[in-house]
């Protein structure tokens, strides 16, 4: 397969990201290859409805219940 | 044969947990995270109780497959400059790059699991709060 690329005049006022996280990539120029992955993991059996071990209750704590 | 990458103004609050912020040309970019979020309906930190032994962690996240089909490529660069005015970036964060320049290769994985904790005994429409 043939390709052929011309690249003419590029120009960008203003980028606002919020957040870039978790192996993730903002470029500003060329690149020859990427290769993002990427896995999450949100079970429902992640879910823990069970004792927590003793401890002292704070103030803020007793306020939420 | 790469072009010329002009930012006038860049403007970046946080840059945290390896990230980088890199201004400049650059050959491979090789980025890997692994995250363990726990939230807990009550604050108790123990760092020993969960080790990154969670089968996300392990296994392999698949690929796309690569084309075997032999690609002739060729770019011509009529205007050799990408011209960006301002950026302004909020947050960097977990392993992440922000990058002016050219670079050749990037690969990238991250791997993130959450857990929740809640107290037993209780009704939980009450509890479901943002905080």
């Amino acid at each position: 397969m043939n390709m052929t690329v011309v690249n003419h005049h590029l120009s960008v006022g203003h980028i606002a990201i919020g957040g870039v996280a978790s192996a993730s990539l903002v470029l500003v120029g060329d690149s020859e290859t990427i290769q993002l992955a990427s896995a999450f993991d949100t079970p429902p059996e992640s879910l823990i409805i069970g004792p927590f071990p003793p401890k002292q209750n704070n103030k803020k704590n007793e306020e939420k219940q | 044969m790469s072009r010329l990458s002009v930012v006038h103004l860049l403007h970046a609050n946080a840059v945290s947990f390896s990230s980088v912020l890199q201004i400049g040309d650059s050959q491979h970019i090789r980025l890997s995270g692994r995250a363990l979020a726990v939230q807990r309906q009550l604050e108790y930190v123990d760092s020993r109780e969960f080790p990154l032994a969670f089968p996300i962690f392990t296994k392999p996240i698949p690929t796309p497959p690569i084309d075997t089909e032999p690609l002739c490529h060729h770019t011509l660069h009529d205007c050799p400059l990408i011209a960006v005015h301002s950026m302004r970036i909020i947050g960097v964060s977990s392993t992440s790059v922000v990058h002016i320049g050219s670079t050749k290769t990037v690969e990238a994985n991250s791997r993130v699991k959450h857990i929740r904790q809640l107290e037993g005994g209780k009704s939980y429409a009450r509890s479901r709060r943002s905080d």
